[in-house]
């Protein structure tokens, strides 16, 4: 099985004024195309700044990191986008949808910072929300649906341009149990249809839809455990 | 990469309505002002010196410059004395340029008709008078060959004169008073001027036209005249004329420095105009270009609000993959679609305001192509100077930080 990802010694260290905050201290793994990892950790161990790392979006202290196999520290500002437009899929617990753009404006976003022709870019979207079952709400605009149904807009929007991992940062953290695992059970779908997912959350039953857990704590691996 | 910037801008400032019209607020009244001032500009120039050229555009005056001695008075010997009727054949003969010179005398008295007294000035002339100035009579005849030879006592009203002394009844073949230098005239009323409107020396119509052999014999009894009006052959032979007419009053007075007289063409005045007019509208147009400066600012003002209220809309765009081009047109097609729309706008009322200023001011709408070219040109141009910056604050932001923010 291929490489998606390869990081070695990943350090990420933020400056606060005089205060040094080492976020992450020296972080090792690998991920194999199609895995489903769920990475676990207390609040503030860096998990989020991990995802931010892998999702192209900020650049290591110190350490390697390869993304299908291109070292993405030699990448400029330009090549970072494209990575992030091309082969990267960010759901976000915070929705992040535009509050003003209809649902089906917000899923083709992706597509038009790819130059994709607008007939096909309302094709796809339109597609893609379908798959969600969101396929009769375009017009509505984030403040009109549910928690639920705005993060099946996020997927779908991450799903558009067929990328090589979806990284879900706390997914489910801003929905009640039932609409997470109902988040969950499409998360699993996409996995089984064989995408690569990369799940940051702190809790055990939504880890384990994963077929590995990482375990962070204090920006180091406590813990990798493969689950059978 | 433009054609879709241009699309997510016109979303964003949709979904502004009321913001948008707000900070266009400043272009808005810039290049309206810029539009209306060069407008009002244009037409009060245009009617000014149509009135102007309405008046003959070939004529040229000659007075006498009265020489000041010290303290003011009038110096004896004056020249005054050299100004003759037979000069002004002189003229005609030596000045190939010129194809006529009428003498003016003119004298300041008072009319009454019944019990209606009208201080006024009256105007000696002859029937070429008329002519050169493209002054016609509304009702009866302008003095006549015949009036001035035979120095019949007959008087030509100009209209505003004739509604004094009249109101609405037929001046012609009334009889009027005119009291000189302590003495009683009669005068009969054998015509009135159509309406002809202020012009240089002033308003043509408050006057009365006599012979100027009665004006000369009977009232001052005078050999000398109050001026020459002078007609150039053609308005392109005006200046020629002008030089013409120099030369030889240098020659005719032996006048070297031009002391003793003053010519005073329609070219100088047009240039006077011309020249408050311009000065008149560089004034404005400096206070139009701040207030379009004005505007410029308040647009990166609220560029600024915009790019720091949507800090997280920037981060998710660079999350799903916006360059920071991409990110950099948007705001900036942002503030020049704020800028265009309030330059389109301000072209509107622009044209309004020259509208309702030029009906109110009674001259003609003229709307100059290049003042419209030159407000839009600089409010596209305040929209890119002053929208590049928070274009540019925008599309540097750290995606994560932009993430980040609450
Ligand atoms: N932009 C930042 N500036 C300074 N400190 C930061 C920044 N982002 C994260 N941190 C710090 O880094 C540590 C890890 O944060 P984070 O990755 O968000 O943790 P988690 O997602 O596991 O809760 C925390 O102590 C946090 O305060
Ligand atoms: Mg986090």
């Amino acid at each position: 099985m291929s490489k998606v990802i390869q990081i070695e010694q990943l350090k990420k260290t933020y400056h606060l004024g005089k205060v040094e905050v080492e976020a992450l201290r020296g972080v090792s793994f690998e991920i194999n195309s199609g895995d489903f990892v769920s990475i676990m950790g207390p609040s503030g161990s860096g998990k989020s700044t991990l995802m931010h790392i892998i999702g192209c979006l900020d650049y290591p202290t110190e350490g390697k990191y390869f993304l299908s196999g291109q070292d993405v520290s030699k990448l400029n500002d330009n090549q970072l986008a494209l990575f992030r437009n091309q082969k990267i899929g960010f759901v976000f617990q915070q929705f992040n949808l535009l509050p003003k753009a209809t649902i089906l404006k917000n899923v083709e976003l992706p597509l038009t910072y790819n130059n994709t022709h607008s007939k096909n870019k309302k094709r796809l979207a339109v597609q893609a929300l379908e798959e969600v079952g969101l396929g009769d709400r375009l017009k509505h605009r984030p403040n009109e649906i549910s928690g639920g149904q705005k993060q099946r807009v996020a997927i779908a929007r991450a799903l558009i341009n067929h990328p090589s991992i979806i990284l879900a940062d706390e997914p489910t953290g801003n929905l009640d149990s039932k609409t997470g695992g109902d988040i969950m059970e499409i998360i699993k779908k996409l996995h089984d249809d064989g995408n690569t997912i990369i799940l940051v959350t702190h809790e055990p039953e939504i880890a384990r839809y994963g077929k590995r857990i990482i375990y962070l704590k204090d920006g180091v691996i406590d813990r990798d455990e493969v689950i059978v | 990469m433009i054609l879709q910037s241009l699309i997510i801008a016109l979303e964003s400032l949709w979904a502004n309505k009321m913001r948008s019209v707000l900070s266009m607020l400043g272009i808005i009244i810039g290049v309206g002002a810029v539009i209306a001032i060069v407008s009002v500009g244009t037409g009060s120039t245009q009617q000014v010196t149509s009135r102007i050229a309405n008046l003959g555009s070939n004529m040229i005056t000659v007075y006498p410059r009265t020489a000041r001695g010290q303290g003011g008075r009038v110096s004896s010997g004056s020249s005054q004395e050299k100004f003759s009727l037979e000069l002004a054949d002189y003229m005609e003969k030596f000045c190939p340029s010129i194809i006529k010179v009428i003498p003016v005398k003119q004298v300041n008295g008072r009319l009454i008709s019944g019990d209606i007294n009208v201080n006024t000035t009256l105007l000696g002339t002859n029937l070429d008078y008329a002519d050169v100035n493209n002054y016609e009579v509304d009702t009866g005849n302008f003095i006549s060959k015949n009036d001035d030879q035979e120095r019949r006592q007959v008087m030509v009203l100009g209209s505003q004169l004739a509604k004094d002394l009249f109101e609405d009844a037929n001046p012609i073949g009334k009889r009027i008073k005119v009291n000189y230098d302590g003495q009683v005239y009669m005068f009969d009323v054998i015509g009135v001027m159509k309406e002809k409107g202020g012009s240089m020396g002033g308003d043509l119509d408050d006057r009365a036209y006599i012979p100027l052999s009665v004006s000369m014999d009977k009232l001052t009894n005078s050999d000398f005249v109050t001026s020459y009006i002078a007609q150039a052959a053609s308005s392109e032979k005006a200046a020629t004329a002008v030089n013409e007419l120099k030369n030889f009053m240098v020659k005719f007075l032996n006048d070297e420095n031009e002391e003793q007289f003053r010519i005073i063409s329609q070219d100088e005045i047009l240039d006077t105009v011309s020249s408050v007019t311009a000065t008149m509208s560089i004034m404005l147009g400096g206070i139009a270009a701040i207030s379009l400066l004005v505007g410029g600012i308040g647009i990166m003002n609220i560029m600024l609000v915009s790019v720091t209220e949507r800090t997280r809309e920037i981060g998710v765009r660079k999350a799903l993959g916006a360059r920071n081009a991409h990110i950099l047109f948007q705001f900036l097609m942002e503030s020049l679609n704020l800028t265009s729309f309030g330059g389109i706008l301000g072209i509107g009322f622009g044209w309004g305001a020259a509208y309702f200023l030029s009906q109110y001011g009674n001259w003609p709408m003229v709307i100059a192509p290049l003042s419209i070219g030159l407000a839009f040109g600089f409010a596209l141009f305040i929209g890119i100077f002053f929208g590049l910056y928070p274009a540019m604050k925008a599309a540097k932001m750290n995606p994560v930080d932009a993430l980040r923010y609450e």
